[in-house]
């Protein structure tokens, strides 16, 4: 789960970060009284969960309360890479010339099978830029998973990374940061910029934090942080019939499949069959007739969708059922859109003679995935031209 | 032949008296593997369908001898249970359960591997953790010890299959048993980001294995497992490897199901496993009948 960065750096601060301080607005009078009540200049700071924020115009410097409701005004209802923005950060403007400005962040790195701690005195911009560009300039350290990272070590990776400033403050916020990652399950988090004042003080000025979906189960204080509306409404409704499903982009094949790795595999033979995939949908292991109908469901609602390609390979999961769920959607009028489908393995005789018994055109089932996949990009594509010659 | 598991290996399942602990377990002895016990804790002194179930692994071990532990515990107690395996000291541990917290499974795995490290130091055998959210392993005609559907593995044969997702995994053994080659050992090492063992754990075990002749790689998009493998098979391998990549047209920054498979900026994309197997001199497959062609021709050379 992607987290906002106001709510990164409550995290953050609970960890005892010394975070910039903030404020959330959602409306310009809110934005105004805020600056107000600091007294100073601010930053107003669109809260989406897309990078490339401050580019689109998302964070906006205002040196009176005036200008801060004018930029509130301009930022808020503003749609950044297809999100509109709902609230904002205030938060008390820096002298960034006063100052400079570094880079720490945990990442979960399956290489060393932990956490590395990436340190960079090029902090303020991307840090993938970084990495691609001067990737000497970043220093990686792995922490054991076990202790966390220890101040010593914060510091040799600091001085390694040519940190200025007051040494044992800014390793002890690489520790909290690191304490941060641990106990609440983070799969990323970074503070950039991480800003030295002219005391040599660190300050947490942004941050990006990401949480690992698997251990929401011991965050239940965060449940409430995840924002529906953030998400494709699509994913919403696959969550809630515990599907893995990803929309996709311009696509206008319907996916599915009974596991993550044929799903997959599914995409490719669909894109190599010269149509686009519209969604990811593992319906898992062992999926009964409803499970299948709530599938062909979800992926029917889908617009995008011309033709439904299902490919399941019969193991724990009984080809009759899926040709059961498959039939329901079709008598119930749910399923107006072509299935092709290959459904090899246990009780595949049984689906066959189910299938038969129907004998609709909408459904046709392939004894392998590439003749299903093509047969489902042809009527796909077909689809798609015809809408577009309209 | 094959590797890990054989008609030998002494099965015990934690998690027995679960649903699925207990469906697979029944599978596992129709396949003729040797479960000899079910660890519950709460549950000890309880037969279940004629197993003994013991409070704890180290019960279940004085009692039975076991060396293997398949694991079918719930995702919040999944890497207590691999700890509780490991400090027994049994030598192989599989960890079935998806969804477990990577911050769990990175303590895991580094705990497992230094308890590995001193097994060995004092002349034992070591401690290895296959996955988590694997299908287990299956040596044709000899044992499985996870959920693989048994009746794909009809045929034993000389090809070593190891993957990174399970029904592709059958999907692969299927293939291979119905060209007539069959598998000598399958090896699903799992779809999430830190596992107990990769592909490079696992290639060196099929190069000294004599009843292995080929061996079969099913990779996927994220991480940089396949490289490593690729990296190795370059230096030491001499038995032919074929690959697989599966989600060669994902999207970046999109998790495609498993908690591994999603290419973050420039790590783990397609073009990167492909090239390092390319440098390999690994052919890769672009669809999975062409794995069969793929095996055949390089078993002809």
């Amino acid at each position: 789960m992607k987290l906002h960065e106001y709510q990164g750096k409550e995290i953050l601060r609970q960890f005892g970060v010394n975070v910039q301080e903030g404020k959330v607005a959602k409306t310009p009078d809110e934005v105004r009284q805020i600056a107000r009540d600091y007294g100073q200049s601010v930053v107003v700071k669109a809260q989406v969960h897309v990078g490339g924020r401050g580019k689109a115009g998302g964070v906006k410097f205002s040196a009176t309360p005036d200008k801060a409701y004018e930029n509130g005004e301009k930022i808020l209802g503003m749609d950044i890479k297809g999100l509109t923005v709902n609230k904002v950060l205030v938060t008390k403007a820096v002298d960034i010339d006063a100052g400079v400005e570094y880079y720490i962040g945990m990442i979960v790195d399956r290489n060393v099978q932990s956490f590395t701690l990436m340190a960079s005195a090029e902090g303020g911009v991307d840090i993938e830029e970084v990495a691609a560009e001067t990737p000497e300039k970043i220093v990686h350290y792995r922490v054991d998973p076990i202790t966390g990272l220890r101040p010593y070590e914060a510091r040799a990776v600091a001085i390694q990374a040519g940190f200025k400033g007051n040494l044992n403050k800014i390793a002890d916020m690489m520790v909290k940061l690191s304490q941060a990652a641990l106990e609440r399950d983070a799969v990323l988090v970074e503070i950039n910029p991480l800003f030295i004042d002219a005391d040599g003080t660190p300050i947490a000025l942004d941050t990006k934090f990401e949480i690992d979906d698997n251990a929401m189960y011991r965050h239940k204080d965060l449940a409430d942080w995840r924002e529906m509306e953030a998400e494709h409404p699509l994913e919403i409704e696959a969550s809630k019939y515990g599907f893995a499903y990803v929309k996709l982009d311009d696509g206008n094949v319907g996916v599915l499949g009974n596991g993550a790795g044929i799903v997959m595999t599914s995409l490719d033979v669909v894109n190599r069959a010269g149509a686009k995939p519209a969604n990811f949908l593992d319906i898992g292991g062992g999926a009964k007739a409803e499970i299948v109908y709530n599938a062909v469901k979800l992926v029917s609602k889908d617009t995008d969708v011309k033709a439904i390609f299902i490919n399941i390979f019969g193991g724990i999961t009984r080809a009759d059922e899926v040709a059961k769920g498959v039939i329901q959607a079709l008598n119930d009028g749910i399923l107006t859109k072509p299935v092709r489908m290959r459904i090899a393995g246990t009780a595949e005789e049984e689906a066959k003679a189910l299938l038969a018994e129907v004998n609709s055109p909408l459904i046709q089932m392939y004894p392998n995935m590439f003749d299903a996949a093509a047969e489902a990009a042809k009527e796909a594509n077909a689809a798609s031209a015809q809408t577009e010659n309209k | 032949m094959g590797i890990l598991v054989n008609k030998d290996s002494k099965v015990i399942v934690q998690g027995m008296t679960g649903r699925e602990g207990a469906s697979h377990s029944r599978a596992m002895k129709d396949f003729g593997t040797q479960v000899v016990a079910g660890v519950t804790p709460g549950k000890g002194g309880m037969d279940f369908e004629g197993w003994p179930i013991y409070n704890s692994v180290s019960e279940a071990k004085k009692a039975t001898d076991a060396n293997v532990s398949i694991i079918f515990v719930p995702p919040a107690g999944a890497a207590d249970a691999v700890l509780e395996a490991a400090h027994a000291a049994i030598p192989l541990i599989i960890l079935i359960t998806e969804g477990v917290p990577t911050v769990d499974m990175m303590r895991a795995v580094q705990e497992v591997k230094m308890l590995d490290a001193q097994s060995r130091e004092h002349g034992g055998e070591g401690i290895r953790l296959i996955g988590g959210n694997c299908p287990g392993l299956v040596t044709n005609g000899e044992a499985k010890v996870g959920i693989m559907p048994n009746k794909i593995y009809t045929k034993p044969g000389r090809i070593g299959l190891i993957s990174r997702s399970g029904t592709l995994t059958y999907e692969a053994a299927k293939l291979l048993n119905d060209a007539g080659m069959g598998t000598s050992t399958t090896v699903g090492i799992g779809g999430d980001p830190v596992i107990g063992t990769t592909f490079a754990d696992v290639l060196p075990m099929f190069e000294a294995d004599e009843g292995t002749d080929a061996i079969v790689v099913i990779g996927e998009i994220g991480g940089a497992d396949e490289e490593a493998a690729a990296e190795y098979i370059k230096h030491n391998m001499k038995k032919p490897v074929v690959a697989f990549i599966s989600g060669r047209s994902a999207p970046a920054g999109k998790r495609m199901g498993h908690a591994g498979a999603i290419i973050m900026g420039n790590v783990g994309t397609p073009e990167s496993k492909l090239a390092a197997f390319a440098d390999a001199g690994v052919p890769v497959a672009d669809t999975m009948p062409e794995i069969i062609d793929l095996v055949k021709a390089a078993l002809n050379k």
